[in-house]
């Protein structure tokens, strides 16, 4: 008989670590929790952009810029959400926010799309997760990963290759012949927005996007490479999915910016399950996953003990 | 010579998960039969991309998701609406005949 390929979900269901009702519960949609949780997003934004509007002209405009930027910087959350259909049960939807994200940090939705699905089929396995973000193997690298530089210099590298109609042969291993064409427009269109944003700010001298786009996107992106180092840097290199992937525990705020993606390795067992769910999946499987109790800061003292530093062994974290 | 389609039983309705999706095994096959507001649709259970099982997806109306990638399918005609799913997928006719679904086949 054809059987189906083991995946953690059908392996967590064979072993009895969740039942089919409750898979069911779990997966189930709807717009509203996402709408509700947009309102207060858009608040939010609203607040620390204001914050930025009346510190301009001080010193106060760069931590306000800052903390606008980590706002910011977590619609890569919400896009990655959009990715896997969870935020609204109107699938559209899903693709229409996860597009404007993308064009807000950077980061073509169709090609997330396809890369995020071999990041889910091949998970921390060397040379096949194309998202595998390495060890660091000095604290001179962990620490240039964190400015972004790296991930700037990789997106831009992107969006500019496939403007010009070209992939790299691992991008053609996850992006099919048939998408060819929408990958390249949508880098395209990307690019000439931006393009064209930047001769509107000439042309009209209104540098207003620098102050509540661009540098607080630059500012706080080391934020978001320190969050995303937290779901698998550290984390063995296998395929067993209670090995590879960590959870974090963190505090309401950060829960709310990154749409409960701190349960990762719960997000891992069943992408399918919306964000709003991920708490209670989280009490169903928080035994049979890699748990970090003391949440980011915790995951980086692990990723620096590894990388066997003298100052990570005191308990001072990062 | 191509071989003509007849009729199979293949399973019980009252066997079938309410407007979900159900797994059935016929034969040396795996199907997925849907439940929908429009009645009983069936199809080869493996998803086509990445060989996941369907039945273990998210269901809503006449729309299923692979659970490994969230790519979708109409259950209606097998047609893809979201990537990574990009080829139809192998549905198969239904009847309901004094409460044994049939498949065509």
């Amino acid at each position: 008989m054809t059987k189906p390929i083991t995946t953690p979900l059908t392996q967590a269901l064979a072993e009895g670590k969740l039942t089919r009702d409750e898979l069911k519960s779990f997966m189930r949609r709807s717009n509203i929790p996402a709408f509700k949780r947009l309102a207060i997003w858009v608040i939010v934004l609203l607040l620390t952009s204001s914050a930025v509007y009346f510190s301009l002209g001080t010193a106060w405009v760069f931590p306000a810029m800052f903390v606008h930027g980590v706002v910011l910087v977590h619609h890569f959350s919400l896009q990655h959400e959009c990715v896997h259909y969870t935020v609204f049960r109107t699938r559209w939807l899903n693709d229409l926010f996860g597009s404007i994200c993308g064009v807000i940090i950077g980061l073509p939705h169709t090609h997330f799309r396809y890369e995020h699905c071999d990041h889910h089929t091949y998970t921390q396995i060397d040379g096949d997760d194309p998202e595998l973000v390495p060890m660091p193997k000095s604290f001179a690298s962990y620490l240039f990963y964190l400015t972004a530089i790296p991930y700037w210099r990789t997106k831009f590298t992107e969006i500019w290759r496939h403007s010009f109609g070209r992939l790299t042969a691992s991008e053609k291993r996850f992006i099919p012949k048939v998408a060819y064409k929408l990958v390249f427009l949508e880098a395209r269109l990307m690019l000439a927005a931006y393009l064209t944003l930047v001769g509107v700010m000439v042309i009209f001298d209104w540098y207003s996007p620098l102050f509540y786009w661009i540098f607080p996107l630059i500012l706080g992106e080391p934020v978001m490479r320190f969050i995303r180092m937290t779901e698998h840097v550290g984390r063995p290199t296998v395929s067993q999915m209670r090995e590879n992937t960590r959870t974090n525990l963190v505090s309401l705020p950060w829960r709310f910016l990154c749409w409960n993606m701190n349960y990762h390795a719960e997000h891992h067992y069943v992408s399918s399950v919306p964000f709003h769910a991920l708490p209670r999946l989280h009490e169903k499987l928080k035994d049979h996953i890699h748990v970090e109790h003391n949440g980011y800061i915790g995951a980086h003292r692990d990723i620096l003990q590894q990388l066997n530093l003298p100052s990570s062994k005191s308990n001072s974290g990062v | 010579m191509k071989r003509e389609k007849t009729w199979k039983d293949l399973v019980p309705v009252a066997e079938l998960e309410d407007q979900w999706v159900s797994r059935v095994t016929f034969g040396s096959r795996l199907i997925a039969v849907y439940d929908t507001p429009s009645g009983y649709y069936a199809s080869l259970a493996l998803c086509n991309h990445g060989g996941a099982d369907l039945c273990d997806g998210y269901f809503d109306g006449h729309i299923i998701e692979c659970p490994l990638h969230q790519g979708a399918f109409d259950v209606r005609n097998g047609k893809p609406i979201s990537a990574p799913a990009t080829r139809r997928m192998i549905t198969f006719e239904t009847r309901n005949v004094d409460g044994i679904l049939q498949i065509r086949i």
